[in-house]
């Protein structure tokens, strides 16, 4: 529990403390124009990258699954309940 | 049967960690988006069918066109008179809903001189295809 803990803080470290400072810094600097252009297209790309590597994870996990856990892979041991005659 | 279950553990950490990262991203966006530089010029824009009608701060009115400066921030206050309506403008990526009986706010700041078409982006009648209006882009006057 405490290794989860220290875990998540570290994540709120990382990723979510300077989300958090750069978005209250919105609009200090005198003179400058954020393009809104920009910024959605931005958060476009970036929610792209962020489904496509979840995207690739997931089906490379299941992809895995079924070559480790097919029947003929040389490690494959019998569940108790599909006995073990094989 | 005994067995460790870390890899869920961390399974569910680097989900949360992308849920996280996820929602942080989207809110910085919507936040920069939405913050209205101080000192922007107000613009009353008022959608009806099958036209737009702006108001500058300084009372000047314009139907179908708008004139704004290159470098400029404005921000539009959008309502409706009759149905709804949204307020358009494509190449500045502006789009908010003119509602009749509130007031919407939307903010942008042109960057270049040029034209661009406006038009509504919310079906409110047989015309609805043709409530277009235009945005002018000019070089600052002072």
């Amino acid at each position: 529990m405490k290794t989860l803990v220290g875990l998540f803080l570290v994540l709120a470290v990382l990723v979510i403390v300077p989300a958090v400072e750069y978005a209250f810094a919105a609009g200090a600097e005198p003179g400058e124009y954020l393009d809104r252009r920009v910024v959605i297209w931005n958060l476009f790309f970036r929610m792209m990258t962020i489904a496509f590597v979840v995207g690739a994870v997931v089906s490379g996990t299941i992809i895995w699954q079924v070559w480790r856990f097919r029947e003929s892979h040389p490690k494959a041991k019998p569940t108790p309940y599909e006995g073990t005659d094989w | 049967m005994a067995h460790s279950n870390w890899p869920e553990w961390i399974y569910v950490g680097v989900v949360i960690a992308l849920m996280c990262w996820v929602g942080a991203e989207a809110w910085e966006a919507e936040r920069l988006v939405e913050h209205v530089p101080e000192g922007a010029e107000i613009i009353k824009v008022t959608g009806q069918q099958w036209f737009w009608t702006f108001e500058h701060e300084d009372g000047t009115k314009e139907i179908g066109e708008l004139h704004v400066e290159k470098g400029k921030a404005y921000k539009f206050e959008i309502h409706s008179k009759d149905v709804n309506h949204s307020f358009n403008i494509h190449d500045y990526v502006v789009l908010m809903d003119a509602i009749p009986g509130r007031v919407n706010t939307v903010w942008f700041a042109p960057d270049a001189v040029g034209e661009h078409d406006i038009q509504c982006r919310e079906y409110c009648g047989l015309i609805h295809y043709n409530m277009r209006g235009t945005l002018i882009v000019e070089e600052p006057h002072s």
